[in-house]
């Protein structure tokens, strides 16, 4: 019976001993450049390592690349734990910025500040020079004035989603394509009066893509995914400084617009988070709604599994609210490429600097990573992009199977994108409808600024913002069911978020703005 | 066994306990069924709202786009290995704490239960975790995925519980033909628990299935588990606060959800049934006192 | 052999010191030693410098939630999804062991146990959707039900805080009731079946059984369970809440979890988050402690 203890201890102690044999990380001294990567993977376009991009540019710089493939919904926190740690951080990581928590981690010295070494970037400087875009390049900095990754680019911002409606049931009731919301509000009207049962405009996601597809319009961005992030906090492009978004008349005549919708049926009341794709989905393939806010990538699929005769889906420019025409706001930034601190430990630093700047940015790479290799995925007669056939012919479309297939148009890998190229991976339509948006005039605002805090700014910021946001939904949810009245309810409304301290809030914002 | 009576009331406990387990078996089948017929549909049937028991428009396509998930068979044995090994060494580890924690007579027995119990509810938080996984070389080593969660309290405690409950006399009466407390554990105690034995099992079997969060924290992406995989598939982007919204474009037909959940559920059901023997009424005590 | 006391004790008993050994060390290392994160609670965790934060900040963190009118709510909404949640969820899965146990068709009974459990395998993200599906006011088979029946005006059950809780619980009682019941099926498997002879020889009936003998003999692991879920009032299940959570019903639907969670995405607060745990522990051990006492008083019987 000892025995059998015994065989237990032992087998428990061979099993503790050999994890101590540490494996080891096989450095080899000769051969081709080798780091890490950390790559956020996309459940709809899973990353392969033979996919052509990946092999290809590592062909092309003499790399071997050891990439991290870490699913999407947990790539934050993967990340996290590697900067907050710094124990097992890859020598590379894709797809951040230094928003929220890595502004911190950057600041107390967990990453590399890669603005300190912009002679080993000239790939990248030059892109920046190309498009324009020092000075939103420079917003990216920090408190101390150093900026610490190296983000994507955009020439043009794209108008990818926007309102969708029944192209067919326009011409059926001899309407017209709305140009301002009371357009909207009109067809939206003859939509419910010739179909009773429907609730003609119906929502993705829950209310959040509409909200930040609509409230530009009305000079507002608010919410879960207002563009400056927080929550009740808007940004007056004019004046250049933050109001209190949430409390503002814009925002009232917002919520008086749609509560209106909603009252008479027009705006569907299913809004309760999660919304499924699919339900969406179903709700405009069998009729029930025919309009909605969402992205061009989807009408495909709906119109797949539609089975109304006719049915068809186009996308509109944005509409003329009080504010004017404007679109969710972007940035000609996004997120890109950051260097954990451990990396700069690292004697072949300036090779790996380098090699990450070729990769992803030099001209002839950056196209890669767009379009594939020529010959192989397309090919050019004289300006003009072919397509290879297999491309061509794919039922999910040129995007969509270049994606899936090459790797290529992925947002994590892609860090240069041209509009015009980009382009010629849709159809004619799409790229029409951003023509007419770009006639309309800036559409498409910037992002506004990130202010500049400090750790305990920062806290403090962050301990007044949740309350506020918390407050605001709910107000806002009741606003628009007409479990509150707008003009009587108003003042209360009002008054509750000055108790919760949106002044102060506002206040910190415009106070440390570069 | 009992002997069978036939009075009335006896029947109509009988029909009112085949009533009840009717239901069950409908409320908690009837989900499974709706979603294999889902997963075998075609999107235009499901989104037109065509499939209710049977699937519609017959296809194996979200299996197809399943498989072929890049390293997805490779996951799928991490899974398995994670689970046969995990389990063993858990198993172990807690009839080895559990049985001389029922021994009242231990002294430091209540102090080191208090311990126990204490830990349930204080946990260091993620990065004091993990640095410790990482300073004891643990982290990408399959380790870290079934030593650090070796004994789970409440799985220990209920064992604990069980073992208590074996009449004494069992271990007096071995004292005396001579076994010591090792022999007593292995050739008494353990075979007379299969039942809370294969219980704890079937817990420590599921937790390690079902762990996604452990692997991909401390291990490297050739050794994550399935689940974490297949979790992402169902639950996308949707937990994912991205201001831009990158994660409202692309939605995933419930089909393949469908499929997901099916294909990682299935090897663990299937483990109930074959752990049922164990559960076989009447073979404890009375097969030893006769 | 004339020892001291002690000496003998642990000559007799060493081989259950020397099991313990290996367990008692892992069970330092790995739940304990990470422990000391705790002291976040009282320090400023400012990122990428050290786990155990910067500098000492006292109470902070505590009295920032303990004057915070939302965590309080949270707090009292915890407890009362808890609190029902232990009321229904509790016993259900213990009837309904007792009743599988009588099925007297072996093979029904044991598809029965297995299809029972099958719930527990939905990933939560799809019950909540399936259920949303089934509770849609536009489409769901209830509101059509209740229509058709009642002639009754669809109501939104997602989105309503009447019904919050109890569509918790309910999803709670599909999902575990298989599952918990497994234990108390292992804890009835280890009764003596000469105890239910000698009962029908007295001609007890099979209902007389399940209370004198059944019932009595599996008291022990009831009291055990009930007293590890007495200690888990404070925590629910997250996902399950967070999905659910929609501002209409944030009322009743925002537990302390789902606050923590809101406060860290805004501000990534890792000390709050701490200050919050540690209260929630406490509050936890307390329960445990208290509710083992009165376990021990009234049944004799207790966890430790």
């Amino acid at each position: 019976m000892k025995k059998v203890i015994l065989v237990c201890l032992l087998a428990l102690l061979t099993a503790f001993g050999s994890t101590l044999v540490a494996q080891g990380v096989q450095e080899s001294a000769k051969g081709p450049l080798k780091f890490s990567m950390y790559y956020s993977d996309n459940a709809t376009l899973p990353f392969k390592s033979d996919w052509l991009t990946v092999t290809e540019v590592q062909k092309r710089l003499n790399v071997d690349v050891e990439f991290e493939i870490i699913p999407i919904a947990d790539y934050q926190t993967k990340v996290s734990l590697a900067l907050n740690t710094g124990t097992n951080a890859p020598d590379v990581i894709l797809y951040q910025s230094t928003k929220g928590e890595n502004a911190a981690l950057a600041l107390n010295g967990a990453i590399v500040p890669i603005s300190d070494y912009a002679a080993w970037t000239p790939h990248f400087n030059a892109m920046v020079k190309k498009f324009g875009l020092e000075d939103n390049v420079n917003l990216l900095r920090l408190k101390d004035g150093k900026r610490y990754y190296m983000p994507s680019l955009f020439d043009v911002p794209f108008y990818d989603g926007g309102l969708i409606l029944r192209e067919d049931l326009l011409l059926k009731y001899g309407l017209s394509a709305p140009k301002t919301f009371d357009d909207l509000y009109n067809v939206l009207k003859v939509f419910k009066e010739k179909n009773p049962g429907s609730y003609p405009l119906t929502i993705l996601a829950g209310p959040r893509v509409l909200y930040r597809m609509t409230m530009p319009s009305w000079g507002i961005s608010l919410g879960k995914n207002g563009a400056s992030g927080t929550n009740t906090l808007s940004w007056d492009y004019t004046a250049k400084n933050f109001f209190a978004g949430a409390i503002s008349d814009q925002y009232k005549q917002y919520v008086t617009f749609f509560a209106k919708l909603y009252k008479e049926g027009l705006l569907d009341p299913e809004m309760a988070e999660p919304i499924d794709g699919d339900r969406w989905a179903q709700k405009l393939a069998t009729g029930k709604s025919m309009a909605t806010y969402a992205y061009y990538d989807q009408i495909g699929g709906v119109t797949r599994t539609s089975t109304i005769p006719g049915f068809k889906l186009q996308m509109y420019p944005s509409l003329a609210g009080p504010a004017g025409a404007h679109h969710q706001p972007k940035s000609k930034t996004g997120a890109g490429i950051l260097f954990p601190a451990a990396t700069a430990k690292r004697k072949d630093f300036e090779q790996i600097v380098r090699a990450v700047d070729e990769m992803f940015f030099s001209e002839e790479n950056s196209l890669m990573w767009c379009l594939g290799v020529e010959g192989i995925t397309y090919t050019k007669q004289g300006d003009k992009v072919v397509f290879a056939n297999d491309i061509l012919n794919a039922p999910e479309g040129i995007y969509k199977s270049m994606q899936i297939k090459y790797g290529c148009g992925s947002d994590v890998t892609q860090m240069i994108w041209v509009n015009a190229r980009e382009m010629t991976k849709y159809d004619a339509n799409y790229a029409a409808i951003n023509a007419a948006v770009e006639a309309i005039g800036d559409v498409i605002q910037a992002i506004p600024p990130t202010p500049m805090f400090d750790d305990k700014q920062a806290e403090q910021a962050g301990s007044l913002q949740t309350p506020l946001a918390d407050a605001f939904e709910r107000w806002n949810t009741a606003f628009l069911t007409g479990t509150k009245s707008i003009d009587k309810d108003w003042s209360a409304y009002v008054q509750e978020m000055k108790n919760l301290g949106i002044e102060k809030f506002v206040k910190i914002y415009n106070d440390n703005l570069q | 066994m009992r002997i069978r009576s036939s009075s009335f009331s006896t029947r109509a406990f009988d029909a009112f306990i085949l009533l009840v387990m009717l239901g069950v078996l409908f409320t908690c089948l009837v989900p499974f069924i709706y979603m294999v017929a889902l997963s075998l549909s075609s999107p235009k049937a499901i989104i037109n709202n065509q499939v209710s028991f049977w699937p519609v428009g017959f296809n194996i396509e979200a299996y197809k786009q399943i498989f072929s998930y890049p390293n997805f068979f490779q996951a799928y044995r991490n899974t398995i290995f994670y689970t046969v090994a995990g389990t063993a060494i858990a198993l172990v580890l807690t009839v080895m704490f559990a049985y001389p924690l029922s021994k009242p007579m231990l002294r430091g027995h209540g102090f080191i239960t208090k311990l126990v119990i204490f830990s349930m509810f204080f946990s260091g938080g993620l990065i004091p975790n993990y640095l410790l996984i990482s300073s004891l070389h643990l982290t990408q080593k399959v380790w870290a995925m079934l030593i650090p969660f070796a004994i789970n309290q409440f799985n220990l405690i209920i064992l604990i519980n069980f073992f208590k409950s074996m009449p004494a006399e069992l271990e007096e009466a071995a004292i005396i033909d001579g076994l010591d407390y090792a022999g007593i554990l292995v050739r008494i105690i353990v075979p007379l628990s299969t039942a809370a034995l294969a219980t704890i099992a079937l817990y420590t079997a599921v937790f390690f299935w079902n762990d996604w969060f452990n692997g991909l924290i401390y291990l490297k992406s050739k050794q994550f588990p399935v689940m974490l995989f297949l979790r992402n598939i169902v639950t996308g982007t949707s937990m994912v606060g991205d201001a831009a919204g990158a994660g409202d474009k692309t939605s995933i037909a419930i089909s393949i959800k469908s499929a997901v959940i099916i294909t990682s559920t299935l090897p663990i059901i299937v483990l109930y049934p074959f752990l049922q023997r164990y559960f076989v009424k009447g073979v404890l005590v009375g097969s030893i006192k006769g | 052999m004339n020892t001291s006391p002690a000496r003998s004790r642990f000559r007799q008993y060493w081989q259950l010191y020397a099991m313990m050994v290996i367990p008692l060390i892992y069970f330092i290392l790995f739940k304990y030693v990470p422990m000391f994160g705790n002291v976040l609670a009282f320090r400023r965790y400012r990122p990428g410098m050290g786990p155990f934060g910067t500098e000492w900040v006292g109470l902070q963190y505590f009295k920032r939630f303990a004057q915070d009118p939302a965590f309080w709510r949270a707090f009292r909404n915890t407890l009362t999804l808890s609190l029902m949640n232990l009321v229904v969820n509790f016993p259900i899965p213990i009837i309904f062991a007792i009743l599988l146990n009588e099925l007297r068709n072996l093979r029904f009974k044991k598809i029965v146990q297995t299809v029972s459990y099958m719930p527990r395998f939905i990933s939560t993200v799809v019950v909540i959707a399936i259920l949303g599906e089934l509770l849609s006011p536009s489409s769901g088979i209830i509101n059509l039900f209740l229509k058709r029946f009642f002639d009754m005006e669809p109501i939104y059950f997602m989105n309503d805080e009447k019904y919050f809780r109890w569509i918790y619980v309910f999803v709670d009682t599909w999902q575990y009731t298989g599952w918990t019941a497994i234990i108390y099926l292992a804890a009835i498997t280890g009764i003596s079946s000469d105890l239910y002879e000698a009962a029908t020889i007295d001609g007890a009936s099979r209902i007389q059984q399940v209370f004198y003998i059944t019932i009595p003999s599996i008291m022990p692991t009831i009291m055990v369970m009930l007293i590890l879920n007495i200690g888990r009032l404070l925590s629910l299940g997250f996902e399950k809440v967070l999905l659910m959570y929609t501002p209409s019903n944030s009322a009743v639907s925002d537990i302390i979890d789902t606050l923590v969670y809101r406060t860290g995405l805004a501000n990534q607060n890792y000390s709050y988050a701490t200050a919050i745990g540690l209260f929630s522990g406490i509050i936890g051990v307390v329960l445990v402690s208290s509710s083992n006492a009165l376990s021990k008083k009234l049944t004799g019987d207790g966890i430790y």
